[in-house]
């Protein structure tokens, strides 16, 4: 229970709050993404040296690449100033200490919750309130029962300490290297907070293991970092619930999420995320797939202003799989680049992407998504499915799927269909008593079931909410 | 206007040269040497792009070392029926000047990019052909063997209300230096080493109202030959455009076929079929857009690629805003014959207008096992078997394809390489 321990103690003491507000005032005071910056992020942390040269080294590769600007058709990423953002760090820090009073928090934020009908104690938690207690009792609950099989979950910060070996060989190596791509290197460079999850070989974690809006319980998260690793003939199914609204303005959310899937494991990532509307959501989420292993990743985008995230597995190994299932909501001034990325590497690798999106008021869904069969990569297949439905002349549907076959002896398939409601199907609907919005309610949670199916009750409970509240017009 | 010129190859006293062979007014010799000026600055086409990465790469190749721009030669036929015009760039010129004001460069901006542009400063051959309102002709040929190094093709074609047309185009490479005497201006150009050649075209469609154009176009260029065409329509009200795509040919093709449905009501087919073996490479690139209401598309392509050949294939549906009520499918299937040979797909939806009815699918796959057992169990042998599935993927494009010649000589080109 150590590392439990030493973790309630790191993060709840009140001299910890104070020591953040003495850092936030010198890094406001200092502009822009510079070396002391990171330095200081680290100390803070009490890191070991190791990871502050990996963050200066991630922090060298940021400077030195280019913002991506060449994508066909991407978001608008021109109002996005990384060097104004990232001393904001601090100031959500200082936020959730500050709003304890759940009448201090904003009022798009308050409604939100209110619609979702959440109890008093889960929004604060949402709200970033409180989220630290929260989440500890989530840890609680779980810890006991796994620990004997040799789970470890944990906040990511706390592994740096408690387990260098097994986050020195994994964090940010051959899965995510920071080189990856700009955002990919500004979260190695400021990474924090995240989870750690290490499932031993042959256990199996029947119950999903969940990070719900814990990210706010380091301030800084942001850029939390989610590590996955599980050994062979393993199975755990993570869970990321909604990454709570933020509130500041210019926010932006770079996460790195990492999955090890060994041999013959299981991995299921499921992530249902509303981000504020004033939110750049930059990720990138990989999972390197062993012989026979297999990867899940299900996920629901919701709110932010842009997001650009296609979640990435590199099937390694032979007879590997990987399923996407993915949704996409976006409203008004909302553009989701959202898709998925599979490379099959090895042969009877099999990979199946279905992806949904609903545009409304001027919003903007692109589903980008690349297969990539390498040559010797034979009988493997693909098939890729992507639906959009949308609601009005204002908004806007792209599908750009890339396809690149190297090998002959391979199954590849791509569909993509983009429709407004049916008008007969709303007719249909009326007909039979229900009202206009009630019908088009309908027929979207139809249209979603496919994802809402994967996840546990209570996401997708919260998940068909969301979209209903979006679908009103009534959220924030 | 006065330019400076520095590319190594080319002159503006060529431009000069060439338009004035051609009897060519003022304002086309302007235009051709202002898209000689435009050069330095213009970017090459665009190619299927993922971050970081061409799929084609045009900048490897030295365009400007390639083109000989005084020395051409071709063998070309153009015949039609009486009742249209159908005539060389030089009649055109002296004929339907007016005509090729109004719409020389006015679908396919000649400034568009750098292969444009070059194609525009250097064109030295073409066909127009005017159909007159009413009229329907049938059986327009054109074809053009190409005897010289480098050859720059323009081709207009403009329908007046409610005619129709017919036109099938063929480019092939005959031998070198063998030239047909006549009123075109020839003289044998000593191909390059390795024989690489060159072969430019651009056409340009303006459908009147209510016409209807077929055009059907196959390529069959040598294997040492890059080609760069750029094919561009655009409708009236009621009017169609219907392309037929045939890629056999080139060492490496880069192609555009598109339509701009920009009256309501209109309507277009893209039918495409490639087969790529040894080196060739295909850059296709399929597109409409629909611009106007009740409009319809339908984009069909099939392709194999054998040996170390390679596809790049992107189809782009794009719905505008004022797009009601559309209509747009787009299907691509590729078979894979080697395991050496590669196939990128890219069909991409762009959809501004919610009253859309959009699809596309592709696939890429190789030969069903299971086709080929029963097939070789029926004593077919796996060569023959081989050969009749890959005939068979073929059928659905060739079906699709209107002009009995043309699917003909298709099948042919087909059947001739699964020979080899």
């Amino acid at each position: 229970m150590s590392s439990d321990q030493d973790h309630l103690k790191e993060t709840d003491t009140e001299a910890r709050f104070d020591f953040k507000q003495e850092q936030r005032a010198a890094v406001t005071s200092e502009k822009g993404l510079t070396e002391e910056v990171i330095r200081m992020i680290s100390e803070d942390k009490d890191e070991p040296e190791w990871m502050l040269e990996r963050r200066l080294r991630a922090l060298k590769q940021y400077h030195a690449m280019p913002m991506p600007t060449d994508w066909p058709g991407q978001p608008d990423l021109s109002e996005l100033d990384v060097e104004e953002i990232v001393p904001y760090i601090r100031p959500d820090v200082d936020k959730r200490e500050g709003v304890d009073d759940w009448d201090e928090l904003p009022d798009d934020i308050k409604d939100t919750f209110e619609k979702l009908g959440i109890p008093e104690a889960e929004r604060k938690a949402l709200s970033g309130v409180g989220a630290q207690y929260e989440s500890e009792i989530v840890y609680q609950n779980m810890q006991d029962q796994w620990e004997e099989k040799g789970v470890i979950f944990m906040n990511m910060d706390q592994a740096v300490k408690d387990h260098p070996e097994i986050v020195k060989e994994h964090f940010m190596t051959t899965c995510v290297p920071p080189s990856d791509n700009k955002f990919a290197a500004l979260h190695g460079a400021v990474w924090s907070g995240g989870s750690f999850v290490y499932v031993p070989e042959d256990v199996t974690v029947e119950m999903p293991v969940q990070a719900y809006f814990r990210m706010n319980s380091e301030g800084m998260g942001q850029f939390e970092h989610t590590l996955i690793v599980a050994e062979p003939g393993s199975e755990v199914h993570y869970i990321e619930g909604c990454s709570a609204p933020k509130y500041g303005k210019h926010n932006l959310h770079s996460g790195g999420v990492e999955v090890f899937v060994k041999e013959d494991a299981h991995v299921q990532y499921s992530t249902v995320q509303n981000w504020s509307k004033n939110t750049f959501n930059l990720n990138t989420k990989r999972a390197i797939v062993e012989e026979n292993g297999t990867m899940e990743w299900v996920s629901g985008s919701m709110g932010s202003k842009a997001t650009m995230l296609y979640p990435c597995s590199i099937l390694k190994g032979r007879g590997a799989t990987d399923t996407h299932i993915t949704i996409a909501f976006a409203g008004e001034g909302q553009d989701i680049d959202t898709g998925a990325k599979v490379y099959h590497n090895a042969p009877n690798t099999k990979s199946t992407i279905e992806s949904k999106s609903i545009s409304k008021d001027g919003g903007r869904t692109n589903y980008r998504g690349l297969v990539h069969i390498a040559d010797g990569a034979e009988n493997s297949s693909t098939a890729v499915e992507c639906d959009a439905l949308m609601f009005d002349n204002e908004s806007t549907s792209d599908t750009m799927p890339y396809m690149e076959i190297e090998e002959s002896k391979v199954d590849v398939a791509h569909e993509a269909t983009v429709g407004k409601i049916g008008d007969e199907d709303i007719f249909y609907l009326q007909s039979r008593g229900l009202d206009d919005d009630d019908a088009k309610k309908m027929i979207v949670a139809g249209f979603i079931e496919p994802i809402t199916e994967e996840l546990p009750i209570e996401y997708a409970v919260e998940l068909n909410r969301l979209i209903e509240l979006e679908m009103e017009g009534s959220l924030g | 206007m006065s330019t400076t010129q520095v590319h190594a190859n080319l002159t503006e006293a060529q431009v000069r040269e060439i338009s004035g062979d051609l009897e060519e007014p003022e304002w086309l010799l302007e235009t051709r040497l202002e898209a000689l000026a435009a050069l330095d600055d213009l970017d090459m086409p665009k190619v299927i792009r993922t971050p970081g990465r061409d799929w084609t790469n045009l900048h490897d190749l030295d365009f400007e070392s390639f083109v000989d721009p005084l020395n051409w030669a071709e063998k070309k036929d153009q015949v039609g029926p009486d009742e249209i015009d159908v005539l060389s760039w030089a009649e055109a010129v002296d004929e339907h000047e007016d005509l090729l004001k109004e719409h020389f460069g006015s679908i396919v901006d000649p400034q568009e990019n750098y292969l444009t542009a070059l194609s525009t400063a250097l064109f030295s051959t073409g066909t127009v052909i005017y159909v007159p309102e009413g009229v329907d002709a049938e059986d327009v040929t054109i074809r053009t063997e190409m005897n010289s190094q480098s050859l720059f093709n323009y081709t207009l074609v403009v329908t007046e209300e409610s005619s129709s047309v017919t036109i099938l185009e063929r480019q092939s490479t005959g031998d070198e230096g063998e030239v047909r005497d006549g009123e075109e201006r020839a003289s044998g150009t000593v191909p390059r080493e390795g024989g690489e050649r060159y072969y430019s075209g651009i056409v340009e469609i303006v459908a009147g109202e209510n016409s209807y154009v077929q055009y059907g176009s196959l390529q069959n260029l040598s294997e040492d030959s890059y080609n760069f065409t750029c094919k561009r329509g655009v409708t009236d009200t009621y009017a169609t455009i219907d392309w037929i795509e045939g890629n056999i040919g080139t060492k490496l093709t880069k192609t555009e076929t598109s339509t701009e449905l920009a009256g309501d009501s209109s309507e277009t087919q893209i039918v495409g079929a490639f087969y790529g073996h040894n080196d060739q490479h295909f850059d296709l690139d399929v597109k409409v857009w629909h611009r106007a209401e009740h409009t319809t598309a339908d984009l069909v392509t099939r392709g194999v690629t054998d040996d170390v050949s390679r596809s790049v294939y992107e189809g782009v549906q794009d719905v505008g805003r004022d797009a009601w009520d559309t209509s747009s499918y787009q299907r691509e299937n590729t078979l894979m014959l080697s395991d050496e040979s590669e196939a990128d797909a890219s069909p991409k939806l762009i959809i501004n207008n919610h009253d859309t009815e959009a699809s596309h699918s592709a696939t890429v796959g190789q030969i069903d096992e299971e086709d080929l057992l029963y097939m070789t169990s029926r004593g077919v042998s796996p060569r023959d078997a081989r050969n009749m599935l890959v005939e068979g993927f073929f059928v659905p494009v060739l079906e699709e394809i209107a002009v009995e010649e043309l699917r003909d000589d298709l099948e042919d080109l087909v059947q001739e390489r699964l020979r080899e």
